[in-house]
């Protein structure tokens, strides 16, 4: 790897592995007065907090680095990892660099954590942001609207100032560049998965959690442009596939690489897909609130965590499998997911109509051991290329 | 389906060059063949590195470059280079192929006749049924647990003061093999050290060890439903005291199979990945509109 890209790739890998948003910390002693909110997975409306000079901090949990000791005491075993592991960081001081937190709608167990994180930190600012599951403007389109308006005057009373229309207006251009570098960076992958592998790719997606957007887009521009200057990376004849089912929890970087160890480039997947939970750029001229209002009604993705009609889910993943030109789909999902594991039968259904080969196992953000899901993923890549032409 | 042919050296003009690098944990099987537009396979060259101590890429990169200059291929001429086993270790590779995949279709090459494969490396053993164009259709694996394998045999046979090309020859001397632990290697050490100490024949303990890991190969298998004709393939392929523990098992368990082995076995993984590197190597030719 030239030394230029290697420094790139380490920055992001170190942000990755910092547990303690040493990022987070450095940009708030960067000047007086300057506040950091947290936000669960899937969508927040980050538009909003940038625009009052709050620096929006994605949490994923503790991942594989962070051993749980406060955080099981909270959950049933039945219960996935993520809310288990985001307890435990802020339990053990991490998270005190956050102003507040703010919990998207993405399913029951990270509803709940907020409730739980107002009992267990009386004083600091928590939100649940319940999206709205009706998409007609009248019904969830005025939601939304009363929603973000008090979103609004909650930011503003934490930053202590107004959240101009302008100030917003300009916001919502910062996060359109940065959706556009994302498209391009997944388009890009799509074309050249040996060029951005995932297990690369994800550590420039997963830095913007903790660098403002304006700094994160220059990032990803810079890996855009480096990239493929590395010689050695050439194609092989590995299988195309989608991966679907990781919008929550994250799966470790060692399940990413052993994927692509196994002989499979991944052309798609929902990785940190409160990214890209919006498919295009939003409007910025006008009623800034109405134009994120109508993006979320408009441009939102298709995800477990939100409502479609039948089939429209279905239909989105072979979409995705045709543009991106995969051959296969491995659903890939976190243990005790509901959102992402009633979904599947649902999308395994849309596959078999199209013959589209797909195979399915699950993991834990803290997995450690790989062999079997590298035995299945490269079986699974061997079956697409052996024998789907049989 | 193409079968075995003799070694030839580049004796057909044409055809597709194919290698097949098979990394395993203990040797690197080479194997560079010629594919003929007919699919009759001519295989060029054969090799076996055992890795030792030594850094795992140079061995791969040297064994690599001593298998084409037997085959007299120039690196160039390769049109697949298919890794197996440790794959990543391959860098020149153009596609990695999964070790059932692979083993399977080396086993069809060399023994068209076999519908279930007993692949036993150094670390694991795994037992397959497969259908006539290798497709795997059912598959058990040993557990982490060493004594089913090759480097538990290696170090009984160090124990005992054995060259490994004597072992099998040895237990096939056997008059009285002597039971060993089937569960544990710790055990199963112990109980050859118990051996030794009591004047048993090292013909006889490296018989037991073979009925032992026999056992373990019968319940792979029984469990796959295969039935039939049964290759052992891999590192212990060689082994002609384990592939006739294994057919006694067999008998001693009424099962409807019998076992062969081919002079080629080892290399099946090897050969396996050429094969399908070919195949894979048409494909891509034919998609992208261009001769293969």
């Amino acid at each position: 790897m030239k030394p230029e890209l290697e420094q790139l790739v380490h920055r992001a890998q170190q942000l990755y592995e910092d547990l303690d948003l040493a990022a987070v910390r450095t940009w708030k002693q960067a000047a007086p007065g300057r506040k950091a909110i947290g936000y669960m997975p899937i969508y927040v409306p980050r538009e909003l907090m940038h625009a009052a000079g709050i620096l929006p901090v994605g949490i994923l949990g503790g991942g594989d680095r962070l051993e749980i000791i406060r955080g099981d005491a909270y959950f049933q075993s039945y219960i996935c990892h993520i809310p288990r592991s985001t307890v435990e960081l802020a339990l053990s001081g991490r998270l005190d660099v956050l102003d507040g937190m703010l919990f998207p709608s993405i399913g029951d167990v990270i509803r709940n954590l907020s409730g739980m994180w107002t009992m267990l930190f009386p004083g600091r600012y928590v939100r649940y942001v319940d999206v709205p599951q009706n998409f007609d403007p009248k019904v969830g389109g005025a939601y939304w609207r009363r929603e973000l308006e008090t979103l609004q005057g909650d930011l503003t009373r934490l930053a202590g100032r107004a959240i101009k229309d302008d100030d917003l207006r300009h916001s919502i251009a910062i996060y359109n560049q940065n959706r556009q570098a994302i498209r391009e960076l997944y388009q890009a992958r799509s074309w050249q998965p040996w060029v951005y592998p995932t297990s690369e790719l994800y550590l420039f997606l997963r830095a913007g959690n903790v660098l403002p957007p304006e700094e994160h887009t220059e990032l990803l521009r810079q890996y855009l442009k480096l990239a493929p200057l590395e010689e050695d990376r050439k194609e092989k004849d590995h299988s195309r596939v989608v991966l679907v089912g990781m919008f929550c929890e994250q799966p470790p970087l060692g399940l990413l690489l052993t994927l692509e160890r196994a002989g499979c480039w991944i052309v798609d997947d929902d990785l940190l897909l409160g990214m890209r939970w919006l498919t295009g750029e939003v409007e910025v001229e006008g009623d800034p609130l109405a134009n994120l209002v109508t993006a979320f009604l408009e441009q939102s993705t298709a995800t477990a965590s939100r409502y479609q009609p039948e089939g429209d889910r279905g239909r989105a993943l072979v979409e995705s499998v045709q543009h991106n030109v995969a051959e296969g789909v491995i659903f890939c999902a976190p243990s005790f997911c509901d959102p992402a594991l009633l979904d599947q039968p649902m999308l395994i259904a849309a596959l078999d109509r199209e013959s589209i080969q797909h195979t399915q196992f699950k993991y834990s953000e803290d997995t450690g051991q790989f062999a079997v899901i590298r035995e299945q993923a490269g079986t699974f890549s061997d079956s697409i290329r052996l024998w789907s032409e049989a | 389906m193409t079968t075995a042919t003799s070694t030839a050296k580049a004796s057909v003009a044409s055809g597709l060059i194919t290698a097949g690098v098979d990394v395993g944990a203990s040797a690197v099987k080479i194997a560079v063949l010629r594919i003929g537009d007919d699919q009759d396979v001519s295989v060029l060259a054969l090799r076996a590195d055992r890795i030792r101590r030594r850094d795992l890429r140079s061995v791969i990169r040297e064994g690599y470059a001593l298998a084409l200059e037997e085959a007299t291929v120039a690196p160039e001429e390769v049109a697949y280079a298919a890794s197996t086993g440790e794959g990543e270790m391959v860098d020149f590779r153009r596609g990695h192929f999964y070790g059932m995949t692979a083993h399977a279709r080396g086993a069809i090459f060399l023994l068209p006749e076999v519908r279930a494969v007993v692949d036993v490396g150094a670390l694991h053993a795994r037992a397959m049924r497969i259908d006539e164009r290798s497709r795997v259709l059912g598959y058990r694996m040993t557990s982490q647990c060493a004594s089913g394998s090759g480097q538990f045999l290696e170090n009984v046979a160090r124990y005992l003061g054995v060259a490994l090309e004597e072992v099998g020859p040895l237990s096939c001397r056997s008059a009285h093999p002597q039971q060993v632990s089937s569960i544990c290697a710790v055990l199963a050490e112990t109980d050859v050290i118990n051996m030794v100490s009591r004047g048993i024949t090292t013909a006889d303990i490296l018989k037991g060890i073979h009925l032992s890991m026999a056992g373990r190969f019968v319940k792979l298998l029984r469990a796959t439903g295969a039935e039939g004709q049964v290759a052992l393939t891999g590192g212990l392929a060689a082994d002609v005291g384990l592939a006739r523990a294994l057919q006694e098992k067999v008998n001693e368990e009424g099962l409807a199979m019998e076992i062969h082995t081919h002079p080629r076995s080892i290399y099946a993984g090897a050969l396996g990945a050429a094969l399908w590197g070919g195949y894979r190597h048409r494909v891509l030719a034919r998609r992208a509109g261009v001769p293969a």
